[in-house]
């Protein structure tokens, strides 16, 4: 049994592999010829299976019969067939069937027995003809030919090419150039434009797309508002956003904290500097009154006791162990004496610098 | 000689009526349309430009066919009695005839052709061998 089944495996491979496109529009009106000639004779319903043998079976018994009168045309050193070629294989095909006059060795073919039954049948037979008007095929296409270098009014490359051939195809095809400048920045806005049209598409759903100006910023606004994640992405120059290194200045000490918030942040988020806004300010504010007490207690008092707002779960862990930092470098700083300005800001610096190692750890894990 | 002008008028028969039924052949319209029959043929080298042979292969065709099912809708309705002993209920129910794999393997026989089809199918290779010769 399973060698059947392994055997039927292999002979449907094989078929699917014959099977081409070209195989399948003729495929598809035998089963739709045979179908009809079976519903004829009083089937009602057919298994897929059951049709598709039977078609397969006329479609061979066609091209046997065609086969075989072709084989008697070319015996009678002919090559179009006649009527008595095709008689001739039809009785060769039905000598497995038995016709009248099968075993008479020298009757004429105009008056065999296939051919009295088919007669007998045709007039039998009600006509029934096939379901659809069938194309004349297969269709054949007309293929574009490459022009030869006559045709176009080239020079053959070389004299031992003749002009009648065809063409070459062209270098550009074939060859890589490198690209140029214009055709760089033609690249370039093509694909400003596109990703413009795409956030167009994104930020106005239903409506249709429309191209905005580079400098429109309006438009990019009011995508903002509606949705944060939405709005078109800041470009070079247009936020000023602070390099990485400290400067030592008091003035800039607020700046860089507010900058240090935004480098930390996720970048050109308009909104979650908002948000961060009021930390910072908080941030300034505090520090401010930090300096302060810092300054009073650099002359003769134990430092105060810093509450820094940061924003992250680690906060008040990083808060207290910064307070005890800057109380042990106040203490060093206020045994040596150096009450000068540059040591104040060197602290602060310092001081700064800290809070700016903290921060990115702190702002990181939001 | 009589014999041969016997002969002579039965071949004269034959002729005519060959050509008559030639001619009848083009308002016939077979069920196997042309242009398959012509592109089939085409495909085995037949080459004929009369339309009238082409025609006349296409009856044959649709003739082989016909027998064909009529051989296979017999041993359906044999089938259908014999399993209808039983019960008159399932005549009624019944009525539907199916061509089926079966019978057509058996009407396809008596032509010389042998069509076999699957029992049953397996799901791999290897299922139904012996444990013992199987790779695993």
């Amino acid at each position: 049994m399973s060698d059947g089944g392994g055997e039927s495996g292999r002979e449907s491979d094989r078929a699917t592999k014959r099977k081409s496109s070209d195989r399948d529009f003729p495929q598809a009106i035998a089963k739709i010829a045979v179908a009809q000639i079976c519903e004829s004779a009083g089937f009602q319903g057919f298994q897929q299976s059951a049709l598709e043998t039977l078609s397969e079976v006329v479609v061979r018994y066609i091209r046997e019969l065609g086969k075989t009168a072709h084989t008697y045309a070319n015996s009678a050193c002919r090559t179009e067939c006649n009527i008595f070629d095709i008689i001739q294989g039809l009785e060769d095909l039905a000598s497995l069937q038995g016709f009248s006059g099968a075993s008479d060795s020298d009757h004429c073919l105009a008056g065999s027995g296939t051919v009295r039954e088919i007669v007998q049948y045709v007039s039998e037979a009600e006509e029934i003809p096939f379901a659809h008007s069938v194309p004349h095929f297969p269709v054949i296409r007309d293929r574009k030919q490459t022009p030869s270098f006559l045709q176009i009014g080239e020079e053959p490359p070389g004299d031992h090419i003749p002009d009648w051939l065809p063409a070459f195809p062209d270098p550009q095809t074939y060859v890589h150039s490198p690209v140029t400048l214009e055709q760089a920045r033609q690249h370039k806005k093509a694909e400003w434009s596109l990703l413009n049209l795409q956030q167009q598409l994104a930020c106005n759903g239903l409506e249709g797309p429309s191209m905005i100006d580079p400098g429109d910023a309006a438009k990019a606004r009011r995508a903002a508002e509606t949705n944060p994640f939405l709005s078109a992405p800041l470009h070079f120059g247009e936020k000023g956003v602070s390099p990485v290194f400290l400067p030592a200045k008091l003035s800039n000490e607020a700046v860089v904290e507010n900058q240090a918030g935004e480098n930390h942040a996720v970048a050109n988020h308009v909104s979650v500097l908002e948000t961060f806004a009021p930390a910072i300010e908080l941030m300034k504010s505090r520090s401010c009154e930090s300096e302060e007490g810092r300054k009073k207690v650099l002359s003769n008092q134990r430092p105060a006791v810093q509450f820094k707002i940061e924003i992250g779960k680690k906060s008040t862990g990083t808060a207290l162990d910064l307070s005890f930092q800057n109380k042990d470098v106040e203490k060093i700083t206020s045994w040596f004496g150096k009450d000068n300005e540059k040591d104040d800001k060197k602290r602060r610096a310092e001081k700064i610098l800290k809070e700016s190692m903290k921060n990115p750890q702190e702002l990181a894990q939001l | 000689m009589n014999q041969n002008q016997g002969g002579n008028d039965a071949r004269h028969d034959d002729d005519s009526a060959l050509s008559d039924f030639l001619a009848s052949l083009v308002d016939y319209t077979p069920t196997i349309p042309d242009e398959l029959v012509e592109h089939y043929l085409a495909k085995s080298g037949f080459q004929c430009p009369d339309v009238r042979l082409i025609r006349l292969v296409a009856v044959a065709t649709q003739k082989f066919v016909t027998e064909v099912a009529s051989d296979a809708l017999q041993q359906c309705k044999a089938r259908q009695s014999a399993v209808v002993k039983d019960k008159r209920d399932k005549q009624q129910k019944d009525k539907r005839l199916i061509l089926t794999m079966e019978d057509l393997s058996k009407a396809l026989r008596e032509y010389g052709v042998n069509v076999k089809h699957q029992e049953y199918f397996a799901d791999s290779p290897s299922s139904g061998m012996d444990p013992a010769s199987r790779d695993e």
